[in-house]
């Protein structure tokens, strides 16, 4: 039998939740793997090859052609064109002879066993069957190749109708909704202390830790159980990194740095002996999870970017030659003051100009002097 | 006493507390931290943005104060200065208050308020003395 899969991946805007840089979640890395590619394996390890995953594009200027693995035919969509695209896309599967298309939804990440998924469907002999789980609806689901019209109208309502009877399998695995950051933590969590399926990416040198190939730990760095560090990433002499904390591929971790509890996104830089807990960081953001907040860094001693290699440079530089053009050319007129000058000042400048510039003894007008004691 | 009389200035940080801010705010300061044990609250609700220079200039504020026996005391940290303080550690450095009057009339006691706490927990009969 023919299945193939069909992922679908839109960015879902609540307002309930921890905002973060970049809406979908899915594409992120969660010890080394993403859940879309975590998901697209699990496909494929049940015999349902190819999958196709449909993107939608981001904001403006963020580039997500890194976060897709390159392993999966990934098909950007605009917000507007998202569902004809999904749409499209199961026609294609429809028409180069699937039986069956397995629509997968991110979302919410489920270890679904997909072939008594499978076998739920034909020994019903439905046409369209939906997972649940604990009563409430996933946006899994199983559709008969042929059945093109009941595809029609389900992606035309955002999977949420359908024109048939839609039978049920009831999932009783892991789940995780992975609705904001602390969604993307706990999955990380899950993953190193073997809560799911989906094992890391890298090899586990002693127990509970894992390293992916090409990590760098310096020496006088101490990793403590369970932790995962990312291919490529560094972590330098006296840094520590502990309690389920995952440092993605080509992150940096500088001298003397704690991280507990964290997931550090790829390409981030930490600064040197800072106290990194319980947040997710990365692209120039930390999602403080015991607070609840989102806190844009902008000092690069901080919170930094590690710089890509030099193919990557190129072709990134190839991709924005147009728009810089343009701003070369007209961004002239309306270009904003920077938000915020980085760090880089030396102290002794700073204190220098203050401590040597005035000496007056008249405080300024915003200074209030309130009295320890008396009547004031 | 001659230190009840002194005074405590309370002064609130600006939104964003970069390179220039901070010099702003650390020439605002001056004349009050070379003085003769000088008592600062610097109030960081409306922080915003608090990079590595505006950490420097709270350390520098303290140091000024401590040299001259004096303090600098936080108070009413927004979400932000908060989370900035916890990745720098800064923030077992500093007091810390709720509010800019909580920070100021610590001055006053002789123990800072955290410490005043646990004794008054000690106190209650309905928690049991550690063995």
């Amino acid at each position: 039998m023919d299945m193939r899969g069909l992922i679908l991946v839109s960015a879902d805007d609540r307002e309930d939740r921890l905002p973060f840089v970049a809406p979908p979640l899915p594409l992120f890395d969660v010890a080394g793997y993403s859940p879309l590619l975590r998901m697209a394996k699990r496909l494929e390890s049940s015999g349902v090859s190819p999958v196709v995953a449909v993107v939608e594009e981001g904001q403006p200027g963020f580039s997500r052609a890194q976060m897709l693995p390159p392993s999966i035919d990934c098909r950007p969509a605009t917000p507007n064109g998202f569902w004809r695209a999904a749409e499209n896309a199961f026609n294609d599967l429809a028409a180069s002879g699937a039986d069956l298309v397995l629509v997968v939804r991110m979302g919410a990440y489920a270890e679904i066993d997909f072939e008594k998924f499978v076998h739920s469907h034909l020994g019903r002999n439905c046409r369209v069957s939906r997972v649940i789980h604990e009563a409430e609806t996933l946006d899994i689901l199983c559709i008969s190749g042929s059945r093109r019209n009941d595809a029609a109208s389900l992606f035309r309502s955002g999977l949420a109708r359908c024109r048939s009877e839609c039978e049920y399998f009831v999932h009783q695995g892991y789940i995780n909704p992975l609705n904001d950051a602390r969604d993307l933590r706990q999955l990380a969590i899950d993953i190193l202390t073997l809560k799911t399926e989906t094992p890391t990416a890298g090899r586990e040198i002693r127990p509970g830790v894992w390293f992916a190939p090409g990590a760098c730990i310096e020496k006088g760095a101490r990793i403590l159980a369970p932790a995962f560090i990312g291919a490529s990433a560094v972590v330098r002499n006296a840094a520590v990194i502990t309690r389920c904390s995952t440092i993605e591929h080509h992150a940096h971790v500088d001298c003397g740095t704690v991280v507990e509890n964290c997931t550090v996104l790829p390409h981030t830089s930490i600064g040197a002996c800072l106290d990194l807990t319980h947040s997710v960081a990365g692209a120039g953001q930390i999602v403080h999870l015991r607070r609840g907040v989102v806190v844009d860094v902008h000092d690069q001693k901080l919170l930094g970017r590690v710089s890509l290699g030099v193919g990557a440079r190129l072709a990134d530089a190839a991709v924005n030659l147009p728009q810089r053009i343009w701003r070369g050319l007209f961004g002239g007129l309306d270009r904003e003051e920077p938000a915020a000058s980085p760090a880089l000042t030396p102290s002794s400048e700073l204190l220098h100009e203050a401590c040597g510039g005035e000496t007056s003894a008249e405080l300024a007008p915003n200074l209030v002097i309130a009295r320890r004691y008396g009547d004031q | 006493m001659e230190t009840n009389s002194r005074p405590v200035v309370v002064k609130r940080a600006p939104d964003r507390l970069n390179a220039r801010a901070a010099r702003d705010f650390l020439r605002d300061v001056q004349a009050f931290l070379t003085s003769d044990r000088p008592q600062l609250v610097i109030d960081l609700s409306q922080v915003e943005q608090l990079d590595a220079a505006g950490i420097e200039m709270l350390l520098h504020c303290m140091a000024q104060a401590q040299k001259r026996d004096g303090d600098v005391k936080l108070a009413a940290l927004s979400d932000h200065a908060a989370v900035m303080l916890e990745l720098t550690r800064m923030e077992r450095l500093f007091e810390i208050y709720e509010t800019s009057t909580d920070a100021a009339r610590s001055f006053s006691g002789f123990l800072p308020n955290a410490m005043r706490q646990q004794l008054l927990h000690h106190k209650r009969p309905d928690f049991p003395a550690a063995a």
